[in-house]
């Protein structure tokens, strides 16, 4: 069952890419029913997934090179589901965006076909050399996709930029499980064969920081970020959607599948660390976005203040905290994903993203009133303001992690006032104000181009009033992975207060 | 009256003004407009297309002046009686005083046909009214109440409102409008320059009714002349307007009130006031140049000085207006818009298909040819203001060419302003 989800975006990338005398057109078409279909089994797996099973479901297992304790070996929990069905949204999203007269067509779609394979792969995988087979998968295609239909001249340098740090992620990571499984004497890269608890702490430590490190330039945290801005300005909007709103995502996922999960007893350890962290990310995010004159690079900017958010969860790991962190991964891809859609729009149509330049968008003949109306929006749901999903998931985060850490998760509330800033500086330029008449000749945006915003808002407002649909698949796996920290916890507390009882 | 040009650059050295090539043409006998048959054409479908909803405003405003009055509570005032559509023009049909346009006197077949069905469909006149499918007499009054609150801008008419003759007239037709109703004397007496300004307010519907009954036949006479191919060039538009600006000078702007049968003079005709000076150059300046921040378009900080403190300063008219914003709401020209859109030649709207969004944003489009063509009734005006005070442009003198010069720059100086779109109407492009 959740082979289809990786099979079928490669089957499909080879029939668009390899199929004789294949139009651009039907290229389209192929690359968007194949999208559509992944959608379809998403929504299946769905209806077939027990929300009160905390362990790993569909389960497949099919020996592969076992002398290197790989196994093909699949499965879905809480915490994967939901990112599988925003990868499968946001795929849709991103086919439905892309321009109609994008060049090369046939390389184009079958890319993001084997982007979608190889990120619903790194969910999916339960073996560790599985996860980063399918982590390095999707780099190839996201430099090209970035080198190749990028926006200006600069596209080289950000692309080859993102290709050596999320190059070097994936060997921090691979280095990272190879010790694992080595040091841990395990003969197989299972997941659930790993076991930590029998390393010496110091051990522990450096291999659970290389993870960090690795997946923290994939999310990317503060200070291995450099890569992003570039990246996500200068890839074309559906790209850009699916960097920001999957691939990031698999650096989040990662690091609480493999961070938190695999290192319960340490991450106590680093978590403090981890949430200062999350909390300087939020501010430098949210400051940095607030300087910007690109609109494109603002929404970037954002995007980091956002993901600081998820680590902040992660790190205070109690049940709400978790459950917040999982939803900022899916409120955050759903709502970045809008905002570079509706920035993509603008582009087209007006001509630029600088701020001092656009003007009065909203105005209701000329100007671009739905999209403007959409970017409000987007914004909105960015800045947490309740009824839409990004207000869950910040809430849950923060809730959760107060209990905590209090003073990160302070400086985090006030960054989602920052996040309020900066978003009404983009939209009070952008949208309001009056129309230039010697510029203002804009092309009308037509409903076709609107309909991925328009979906995207649904969701938005849907899980926003609905937080439920958000959260209920993950209840139960977060439980039983807070379960093992907080056991790991309290057995390290006891270990440290026996001493003083013997004296 | 206006006569056929020569090149004054022969005589006198050429203009150093900003707008020296406008200049030039004006002193040519051109209009502030480019001559190019696309501005003609703009032009002229305009006129057409607010000549229509221009037949409605001059009937309701006369009707609101004369039967409406005071009327505490006006909810029908929009609603014309069979009688104020019957009315006929004094410029228009067999019984004309000077029949200007060919057409019949009472209202205009496309304007009857529009009332009945309105855009939408035939239903009561009251749904057709909260719909606004109708035509949008809010535009109207915002026009007279920019020429009462711009009081003082020459004429004899408005300083007329002040003087105890008026008053007196006003306060007898007061006291007749509201007579065995002791609630509305009371407040008659307690507060009775209350009372008065709104009858100054009800005479400058009289005043702006008066005025557009001509200047309907003048549109409708144009648009029927280019049809006809007799009108070829914006400066023959032009002259045709200040031929019909002299020809109607003279025309007596009153305001009569009929009450149960009566009339009462609050003007009484035997003033004198005449449609050129009392009606025609006020509502220019206060409509084309002055009027005021147009709700919505723009937020202006009074306090930051974004508002001139002197009346006259004001530069928020048609001729200073940013188009972009119609279709938001609060702006009155969107009202006006609407109601043009409605009336639009065929020519006109495939023009408008071939440009910008097409119809999506037939709206602006229509408001700039609007703004080409009120630049070239303000030409008119211009040039009648010069033939009236200055001298012929075939002038033989060079001083007086130079007095001429002088009268055009500095009418031209009011153009200076950023926000003024004589520049932006010099181009094609801007639509």
């Amino acid at each position: 069952m959740l082979s289809a989800l990786i099979w079928l975006p490669v089957l499909g990338a080879a029939l668009v890419g390899f199929w004789p005398g294949l139009s651009a057109s039907r290229a389209r078409f192929l690359a968007l029913a194949v999208a559509s279909s992944l959608l379809v089994w998403t929504v299946v797996l769905f209806s077939q997934f027990d929300i009160s099973n905390p362990a790993i479901q569909f389960s497949e297992l099919f020996p592969w090179i076992e002398t290197l304790g790989l196994n093909y070996h699949l499965g879905v929990d809480g915490l994967s589901l939901p990112l599988l069905a925003l990868a499968g949204i946001l795929t849709w999203i991103a086919i439905y965006s892309s321009n109609e007269s994008v060049e090369r067509p046939r390389l184009y779609y079958a890319l993001i076909l084997s982007v979608n394979a190889g990120i619903v792969g790194g969910f999916l995988a339960q073996n560790l050399l599985l996860f980063i087979l399918f982590y390095e998968l999707e780099l190839i295609p996201f430099y090209l996709l970035i080198a190749i239909w990028g926006g200006t001249p600069q596209r080289g340098y950000a692309a080859m930029k993102f290709l050596i740090y999320t190059a070097v992620s994936g060997i921090l990571i691979l280095a990272a499980f190879l010790g694992l499984a080595w040091l841990s004497g395990s003969s197989t890269f299972d997941y659930k064969a790993i076991i930590t608890a029998g390393l010496p702490l110091t051990t522990q430590l450096i291999l659970l920081t290389m993870l960090l490190v690795g997946f923290g330039i994939k999310i990317p945290l503060v200070p291995l970020h450099t890569w992003l801005p570039d990246a996500y300005v200068e890839a074309s909007p559906p790209v850009a959607i699916l960097l920001g709103g999957i691939l990031a995502k698999l650096g989040t996922y990662g690091l609480v599948r493999f961070g938190l999960g695999l290192f319960p007893e340490t991450w106590a350890l680093v978590a403090p660390g981890l949430a200062i962290i999350g909390a300087i990310s939020a501010v430098y995010g949210a400051l940095t976005a607030i300087a910007q004159k690109d609109i494109k690079r603002m929404v970037a900017y954002s995007s980091i203040g956002h993901m600081g958010y998820v680590l902040l969860g992660a790190a205070a790991a109690t049940e709400i905290s978790l459950i917040g962190a999982v939803a900022q991964m899916v409120a955050h891809g759903l709502i970045l994903a809008i905002l570079f859609h509706l920035v993509g729009v603008i582009e087209t149509k007006v001509g630029t993203r600088e701020l001092d330049v656009l003007n009065g968008l909203m105005s209701p003949v000329r100007g671009l009133p739905l999209t403007s109306a959409l970017l409000v929006l987007g914004g909105m749901a960015s800045a947490g303001i309740p009824g839409m999903a990004g207000f869950v998931a910040e809430i849950l985060v923060l809730q959760g992690s107060y209990s905590v850490f209090p003073l990160p998760t302070l400086v985090c509330v006030v960054c989602t006032g920052l996040t309020a800033v900066y978003f009404v500086i983009l939209l009070n330029r952008t949208c309001f104000g009056k129309l230039d008449n010697n510029t203002a000749y804009y092309p009308k945006v037509k409903l076709p181009e609107e309909i991925p915003a328009l979906v995207l808002a649904v969701v938005i407002f849907f899980l926003g009033l609905q937080p439920t649909w958000l959260v209920r698949w993950s209840e139960s796996t977060v439980a039983a992975m807070v379960a093992t920290v907080q056991i790991d916890n309290e057995q390290q507390v006891a270990a440290v207060e026996a001493p003083a009882i013997e004296r | 009256m206006v006569q056929a040009p020569i090149n004054p650059a022969t005589k006198i050295p050429p203009s150093r003004h900003e707008f020296a090539e406008v200049i030039h043409r004006l002193e040519a006998g051109g209009a502030m407009l480019p001559d190019t048959p696309e501005n003609l054409m703009q032009i002229i479908g305009l006129y057409k297309a607010y000549a229509v909803p221009m037949d409605f405003y001059w009937r309701d405003l006369l009707y609101i002046a004369e039967r409406v009055f005071l009327n505490p509570l006006p909810f029908f005032k929009y609603f014309l009686p069979k009688e104020y559509l019957d009315l006929h023009n004094h410029y228009a049909g067999d019984d004309a005083d000077l029949r200007i346009w060919r057409g019949e006197a009472t209202a205009h077949p496309e304007l009857l046909a529009f009332m009945e069905k309105g855009e939408t469909f035939k239903m009561p006149k009251l749904l057709h009214h909260l719909w606004h499918d109708r035509i949008n007499m809010e535009f109207a009054e915002d026009l007279l109440r920019a020429m009462l609150w711009h009081r003082g801008m020459g004429g004899n008419f408005d300083p007329y409102l002040d003087t105890p003759e008026y008053k007196a007239a006003a306060d007898k037709a007061i006291k007749a409008y509201f007579q065995g109703n002791p609630v509305m004397l009371g407040l008659y007496k307690l507060f009775p320059e209350m009372f008065i300004e709104q009858v100054r307010q009800l005479s400058y519907y009289s005043n702006l009714g008066l005025f557009w009954e001509v200047m309907a036949p003048v549109f409708f006479e144009m648009s029927d002349l280019y049809d006809e191919g007799k009108i070829t060039t914006v400066p023959e538009a032009m002259n045709f307007l200040v031929n019909g600006i002299f020809a109607i000078a003279g025309r007596p702007i009153y305001h009569h009130v009929y009450i149960r049968g009566e009339m009462y003079e609050i003007i009484p005709k035997s003033k004198g006031f005449m449609w050129l000076y009392e009606a025609a150059l006020p509502y220019v300046e206060a409509v084309f140049y002055r009027t005021s921040p147009f709700r919505g378009t723009k937020s202006y900080n009074a306090q930051a000085k974004q508002v001139p403190d002197d009346q006259k300063d004001f530069h928020y008219g048609i001729l200073y207006a940013d188009v972009f914003p119609v279709g938001t709401a609060g702006i009155p020209p969107t009202l006006l818009m609407q109601d043009m859109l409605h009336f639009l030649p065929p020519y006109l709207v495939d023009y408008y298909h071939k440009h910008c969004r097409g119809e999506d944003d037939m709206l602006i489009q229509l408001g700039i040819s609007f703004q080409r063509s009120m630049y070239v009734v303000t030409s008119a005006v211009i040039q009648a203001l010069r033939t009236a005070l200055l001298y012929p442009l075939d002038d033989s003198n060079p001083k007086h060419l130079q007095a001429n010069r002088a009268f055009f720059e500095a009418q031209m100086d009011r153009f200076k302003r950023p926000e003024a779109r004589l520049r932006n109407i010099q181009s094609q492009n801007y639509r």
